[in-house]
């Protein structure tokens, strides 16, 4: 019956195609809210990633970077880096706030950089100044496109306003995009002067890091240390505690879609093959027989809907990041395998339907007409 | 023939529906077919001649009564083991051949293979001899949609024969086939019940097979009868001139001491209201 089951499927012809491409279409949906997830949690997470810190230190109680609130005394910095293992210390003031820019507001994280700043500020510059002066704003390439801000133009951040000097790279995400000023100008925004969010230290060679972070813990009061793995992972999982719910609510209707789709194709094939499962029947084929070739055609059907839907990823999604450039796509193999595992259960459950169906079929019938 | 009993049916009953609806499609039939036997069963649509053949198939339960296959009970046994019945032991022809359109004619045909301990792989070598006994080999790539009529139904017969059942039951196979290829296919039925020494039994309209039959039961109203073909006695209904057989035929009315049989009880009450009208008609028995 398997045989039968997959050259019955193929005989379909246009029918074949167009429920493949139905099914792939849902699971390119499911893709695309996979990916658009990676690589929005990718991004929110780009700059401790990137500063590749050994270890953060900020104020007690706080554990990360995103929507976080850090005030340190920049002594601190100065006693931080006569601890034993550490190497070099930058320092920056941080706020997360709304500018405006282009007409609308982007939720933004306003990092403030002293002029000796060499790892904590931009890492891949599109053009233009990398360190600001007083009164100037380095904005990421993809906000200067969306908003038509370029170097030269002012921007208002808060209550001030500044002058684009550059455009940095890889510094934009839906979710938040950051922008550097001069460290003095985000003090005099907070009313902050003499305070710092956090510290990032690079250790000597060979040093444990998190022996490191213990260290700075005991010997600083009312600071947190955490070497930059577990800080990315704090970080990480307060974005995807964020959005998670969202996405994976049309992670489900997504893959609810495609889960309808394959029933509803595999249904409407036992439908049309009713006399050929009969006839089948007759000869002596069990229920068992023909539940197997309908699951079959399910997971034919499933796999070469997720195959289309993973090359129409591979075909569109370069294409999404230059026509939209302000959403970030990131496909993992890891997620391709949780989704290939989801496809298995989805053809599964659909073959349940078309098999209740099977059950139905009267032998008899064959002798009618 | 053998004297070999492979089919015993003992009063045997199939009623669908209940009160005034209740239509006895199967009333009280017993009979016994040998090995080796073509048995045709011939009677007016709507006579029970397919419900029989289903029971006779274990694909419809009887209402009461017994069926041996083999010395097997058939109507005893639980549903999930007549597949296997059916499997090894009956093959069936149908009027629409009843082919699987995405196979091809030597796929069609191992199917059956398929459910017997040794799948198809066993199974080939017979197959071949099949493909060239009923001149198919030609043909064993392609797919049914592009057969002829008669070619379809010597697929279904290969089909039918490919387990070497000790039964073949056959719903109407000259049906949908013009009389050269329903001679040529009754032909072959015949050669089967000689050379396979199996039991044919062939549900049928067509008079014109009556000659090769062993055996000719006639079925109405649910009861069977047994008959040989020599038993027509056609006359003409006295209403409508329809050919009528008087020997089959239950509509029948006694008027001024002669018999007058019709074709229906359309024609039957027509002549009851005038029968003047009609009496000069040949039609009496």
């Amino acid at each position: 019956m398997i045989r039968w089951s997959i050259k019955s499927l193929f005989s379909e012809g246009l029918g074949l195609v167009a429920s493949c491409i139905g099914v792939a279409f849902a699971f390119l949906l499911v893709i695309f809210f996979i990916a658009i997830f990676a690589g929005e949690s990718d991004r929110i997470t780009a700059y401790p990633k990137q500063v590749n810190a050994d270890v953060w230190v900020m104020q007690k109680g706080v554990a990360n970077m995103h929507m976080a609130v850090s005030q340190l005394w920049d002594w601190k910095e100065d006693r931080i880096r006569s601890i034993e293992g550490v190497k070099t210390t930058e320092s920056i003031l941080y706020l997360n706030a709304v500018i405006n820019a282009g007409g609308r507001p982007w939720f933004t994280y306003i990092v403030g950089l002293t002029k000796a700043a060499q790892y904590s500020g931009p890492w891949d510059m599109h053009s233009g100044k990398r360190i600001p002066n007083r009164g100037e704003v380095v904005i990421p390439d993809v906000l200067s496109r969306l908003t038509g801000l370029n170097i030269g133009d002012s921007m208002q951040i808060v209550d001030d306003t500044f002058t684009i000097v550059g455009l940095s790279s890889g510094t934009f995400s839906m979710a938040n995009s950051i922008v550097f000023i001069n460290y003095n100008d985000l003090a005099d925004i907070m009313s902050a002067e003499g305070s710092i969010s956090y510290v990032m230290v690079r250790a000597n060679e060979g040093v444990d890091t998190g022996q490191l972070a213990q260290r700075i813990y005991n010997e600083l009061d009312k600071v947190s240390a955490l070497p930059q793995k577990v800080f990315i992972e704090n970080d990480h999982h307060v974005a995807m505690q964020m959005g998670v719910e969202i996405i994976a609510l049309m992670t489900f209707i997504g893959s609810g879609l495609a889960l309808v789709i394959v029933a509803f194709t595999s249904h409407s094939f036992v439908s049309r093959k009713k006399r050929e499962l009969a006839i089948a029947k007759a000869m002596g084929f069990k229920n068992r027989h023909i539940y197997t070739g309908v699951l079959m055609q399910a997971m034919l059907l499933t796999f070469f809907g997720f195959m289309l839907a993973v090359l129409f990823a591979w075909l569109l999604f370069p294409l999404v990041t230059i026509l939209a450039p302000e959403i970030s796509l990131k496909i993992t193999i890891n997620a391709l395998i949780i989704l290939a595992v989801s496809a298995f259960f989805v053809a599964s459950l659909a073959a349940l339907w078309p098999a209740r169906q099977v059950a139905k079929v009267d032998p008899v019938s064959v002798f009618h007409g | 023939m053998s004297n070999e009993i492979i089919l015993k049916i003992e009063k045997l009953y199939k009623h669908f529906g209940s009160g005034d609806a209740l239509v006895r499609a199967v009333n009280n039939v017993s009979l016994d077919i040998h090995k080796g036997e073509l048995v045709l069963i011939m009677g007016p649509s709507g006579s029970g001649k397919t419900t029989l053949l289903s029971m006779l198939g274990t694909l419809l339960k009887p209402t009461s009564g017994r069926i041996f296959l083999n010395a097997m009970d058939i109507t005893s046994m639980g549903e999930n083991r007549l597949p296997a019945i059916r499997a090894k032991n009956i093959g069936f022809i149908f009027q629409a051949f009843n082919l699987l359109d995405a196979l091809s004619v030597e796929e069609n045909i191992l199917l059956p293979a398929s459910l017997m301990p040794g799948g198809m792989n066993s199974a080939r070598s017979r197959c071949r001899k099949l493909l060239d006994k009923l001149d198919l080999s030609h043909r064993r790539k392609a797919l049914p949609p592009t057969l002829s009529g008669g070619e379809k139904q010597r697929v279904a017969i290969a089909r039918a024969l490919i387990n070497q059942p000790p039964l073949i039951l056959a719903d109407e196979p000259t049906g949908n086939l013009d009389s050269e290829k329903g001679q040529e296919v009754m032909m072959i039925l015949h050669d089967i019940v000689r050379d396979e020494a199996c039991t044919v039994i062939l549900v049928t309209h067509d008079n014109r097979i009556e000659d090769v039959a062993d055996r000719l039961l006639w079925l109405e109203d649910g009861e069977l009868r047994d008959r040989k073909s020599e038993a027509h006695t056609w006359v003409q209904d006295p209403v409508c001139g329809m050919r009528v057989d008087a020997w089959s035929s239950k509509i029948k009315t006694e008027h001024c001491d002669n018999t007058y049989v019709f074709c229906s009880h359309r024609c039957q009450q027509r002549f009851e209201d005038d029968p003047d009208q009609y009496l000069d008609s040949k039609s009496n028995v």
